[in-house]
């Protein structure tokens, strides 16, 4: 069909031949004919080397921002988030504490709070540095700094108030827990929410650029592939003319360069297919898990906290309860309409999960990682996790029963027995975690940053640009000698 | 000839396959660059989610989400407000009949495995309302063994009788609105439910009923989104933050509540999170 109603191309292109503006160019002529196709071959390069560019620029900016930005603003604002709330559990241990048991237990819980402030101030410097480059970020850290000048200020009020009452263990007089009151309430409301909203800001922007780089550095590396193939071909068809015009067996430097350029093709699609591993590997495996244990790090203390204030404040034991009610199935969901039918609840899936690690049962925060990691380290998690609400129970059914002055002496201990005790083994396992995550995360994105740094003969960025000047003038090496001929 | 061309088709081919592989990797679609939006608010709570005579919505939730709104781009006149209850908030969200919900809707672990939240955009507590004359209710506590409306649906009434254990009788109904009524006709003796909804409410009845003011909960108001719409969830986030930092969030906790003596809380809550 096409045959009848095109007339064949060979006709057209000899019409073509013919005209002013193919004898301009002068293609009739053979090294008119040789300095056409090597521009071709330059323009390929220079095609290849501006589609590999971004492409391992692309996949430099996912590291920098999953690894170097974002990645470390998760790990500081934690700290921070846990320094802060921990600060506040501190109080609250001192101020329940009274008189007794002994006077090293409040000791104890004063040297802490000295650290966690300690602490907050170096994570949220830390935090500070990392956002340089993001002013609310910034402001954010500074407002948290500056919140935290004024809740020292109302802590320090309810424990010298707290001191003059010389109370005996549980909850001191209404005037403390006035000044506690506005501490906390400080706390919780402004100083720990913008804290934790950092490290779910600096989530959100991994995600999105994991989703936007990876894809990125994926299809780079395809047009890498393409640009690479279109260079060799350009390559092979100036090899072709040039031998055949010449009746030469090979042009040595026209050779070169193919090879190079094949190298570094092979390479180069190597290298973006290292790196997409890198970033998926560096999001997935360490990322995403550290994320989930930092949160649920900063829940649990939160919890904790939670629980000496309803010994501390009678007048909030509900809210404080129910607010430990839905932080801890925030922690580990395990149906139940209340505290009561949580325990046992949780008692179930924890049993259920040691029996089949591979069949988690139960959601939360602990759901994720069992599902992510199954493994001893998990096992552990849980046990501990569920130790603590065995005691959280008991102290419960004290002050159900009456016993206020010991349930608060076995709140504020760190003997083994105690909630304080089993909390801190508890945020042990937590944070022995974190550090295995965060094992894994360092090592993809050093392993990343290392291949971006040393290609095969040194780093891409340099490499790249000298090969395709390399190239471009083994191309014009390996011309030259043939032009030289018509001179 | 022939040979060549058909190398040049397979690589195309290969192109083609490989970028079509590398766009598939996208989750459910998201509320993120929808030019319209069709939003859950309630619909008989004064203050918060009211419809108007003329049929206009106007309350706080309205105007938190119409600012959420225009932070994702959507011209107001591309908003639809759509009545929605306690009790069909999930399913509306679920079957796509709304793309966002703002009513007034607590984020409950229970509800977050249906649901994704952005927010919370603000904490209320949960507070009793009883009438003026009944001064034997002094807390949460006292409603054992009186009748304690419970609306479908809500979360406020699991508070008192599951999660608090208050031997309370339940006294069905539809909505708040409806347990108002209740409470002043005597068929249930207290309604306990979100110190802003009861606020509402109170400014309208007047005298003839009383705000226990004993606040036993966080009642963290979500904005209930489709299940797994992260970027969306995010965005949403980012407006709530953005809210308290540019004073709109002030202004209209002033707007729709300042004239009641509840303590307003104007910084940014912690949100919940997404995923």
């Amino acid at each position: 069909m096409r045959a009848t109603t095109t007339p064949p191309p060979s006709r057209e292109l000899h019409r073509w031949r013919n005209t002013a503006r193919f004898r301009q160019l002068g293609l009739q002529t053979t090294p008119g004919r040789i300095r056409a196709l090597a521009a071709v071959v330059v323009l390929a390069i220079a095609g290849f080397y501006f589609v590999a560019n971004i492409a391992v620029g692309n996949a430099r900016d996912g590291l920098r921002v999953i690894g170097h930005d974002a990645g470390p603003q998760v790990l500081a604002t934690g700290d921070l988030y846990f320094a802060l709330s921990d600060m506040d559990s501190q109080v609250a241990s001192i101020l329940l504490t009274g008189r007794e048991p002994s006077p090293g237990t409040r000791q104890q819980a004063l040297h802490r709070y000295n650290q966690d402030r300690a602490t907050a101030n170096r994570a949220a410097i830390q935090a500070a540095e990392l956002s340089a480059d993001d002013p609310t970020d910034q402001a954010t850290v500074r407002s948290i700094l500056d919140g935290l000048g004024r809740y020292e200020r109302l802590a320090s009020q309810a424990m010298v108030l707290d001191a003059q009452a010389n109370h005996p263990a549980g909850p001191p007089p209404r005037n403390v827990i006035a000044v506690y009151r506005q501490a906390t309430d400080l706390m919780t409301q402004e100083l720990l929410p913008p804290a934790y909203n950092l490290t779910l800001e600096g989530g959100a922007t991994v995600r999105e650029a994991y989703a936007a780089k990876r894809s990125a550095v994926l299809s780079g590396r395809l047009w890498v592939a393409l640009a690479g193939l279109a260079v060799i071909a350009a390559l092979a068809g100036l090899q072709t003319f040039v031998t055949a015009r010449f009746r030469r067996r090979l042009n040595l430097a026209l050779a070169v360069a193919t090879l190079g350029l094949l190298l570094l093709t092979v390479s180069a699609v190597r290298l973006l297919s290292d790196q997409a591993a890198h970033l998926q590997a560096a999001k997935t495996s360490g990322f995403d898990s550290i994320l989930t244990m930092a949160r649920a790090r900063a829940i649990s203390n939160s919890l904790h906290a939670d629980e000496s204030r309803f010994l501390l404040d009678p007048g909030r034991a509900d809210t404080y309860s129910l607010a430990y009610l839905d932080k801890s199935q925030a922690v580990l969901y395990a149906a139940s309409r209340n505290l009561g039918e949580y325990y046992t609840a949780l008692g179930t899936a924890i049993k259920a999960y040691r029996a089949n690690p591979r069949a988690v049962r139960f959601l939360g925060f602990y759901g994720d990682e069992a599902r992510a990691h199954p493994g001893p380290a998990v096992t552990t998690l849980l046990s501990r996790f569920q130790q603590f609400q065995t005691d959280d129970q008991r102290i419960r059914q004290l002050t159900g029963a009456g016993h206020d002055r010991q349930a608060a002496m076995l709140v504020t201990g760190h003997s083994a027995g105690s909630p304080g005790y089993s909390f801190d083994q508890y945020d042990q396992a937590v944070v022995s975690l974190i550090v295995r995550h965060r094992g894994t995360f360092d090592q993809t994105i050093r392993a990343g940053d290392r291949e971006l740094g040393r290609s095969v003969v040194g780093n891409w960025s340099v490499v790249l640009p000298l090969a395709a000047v390399g190239a471009a003038v083994l191309v014009a090496v390996g011309i030259r000698a043939r032009l030289v001929e018509y001179r | 000839m022939h040979g060549r061309r058909a190398g040049a088709a397979a690589v195309v081919a290969l192109a083609l396959g490989l970028s079509m592989a590398a766009c598939s990797a996208s989750g459910p679609p998201s509320i993120v660059g929808k030019q319209t939006l069709r939003i859950g608010v309630k619909a008989d709570q004064p203050g918060l989610g009211l419809r108007l005579p003329d049929g206009r919505f106007a309350g706080f939730d309205v105007d938190v989400a119409r600012y959420v709104a225009a932070k994702l781009d959507v011209r107001p006149d591309h908003i639809t407000f759509v009545p929605v209850t306690s009790a069909t908030r999930e399913t509306a969200l679920g079957n796509g009949s709304v793309d966002l919900v703002f009513a007034t809707y607590s984020i409950t672990p229970e509800r977050a495995t249906k649901v994704t939240f952005g927010g919370p955009y603000y904490v209320a507590h949960q507070d009793t309302m009883v009438r003026a004359g009944d001064t034997a209710i002094r807390s949460v506590h006292d409603l054992k063994g009186k009748r304690l409306c419970a609306v479908a649906g809500s979360n406020s009434w699991k508070r008192v009788t599951q999660a608090l254990n208050i031997a309370a009788v339940l006294a069905p109904a539809a909505s708040y609105s409806a347990c108002v009524a209740m409470l002043r006709d005597r068929r249930t003796d207290a309604v306990s439910t979100d110190d802003l909804i009861l606020a509402g409410f109170a400014a309208r009845a007047g005298p003839a009923v009383r705000i226990v003011n004993e606040p036993f909960s966080y009642e963290r108001y979500g904005i209930g989104i489709r299940k797994g719409d992260l970027s969306g969830c995010e965005a949403v986030n980012r407006a709530v933050s953005q809210m308290y930092l540019d004073g709109t969030a002030a202004a209209l906790l002033q707007k729709w509540f300042g004239r009641t003596r509840l303590q307003l809380d104007t910084h940014v809550p912690q949100f919940e999170g997404c995923e």
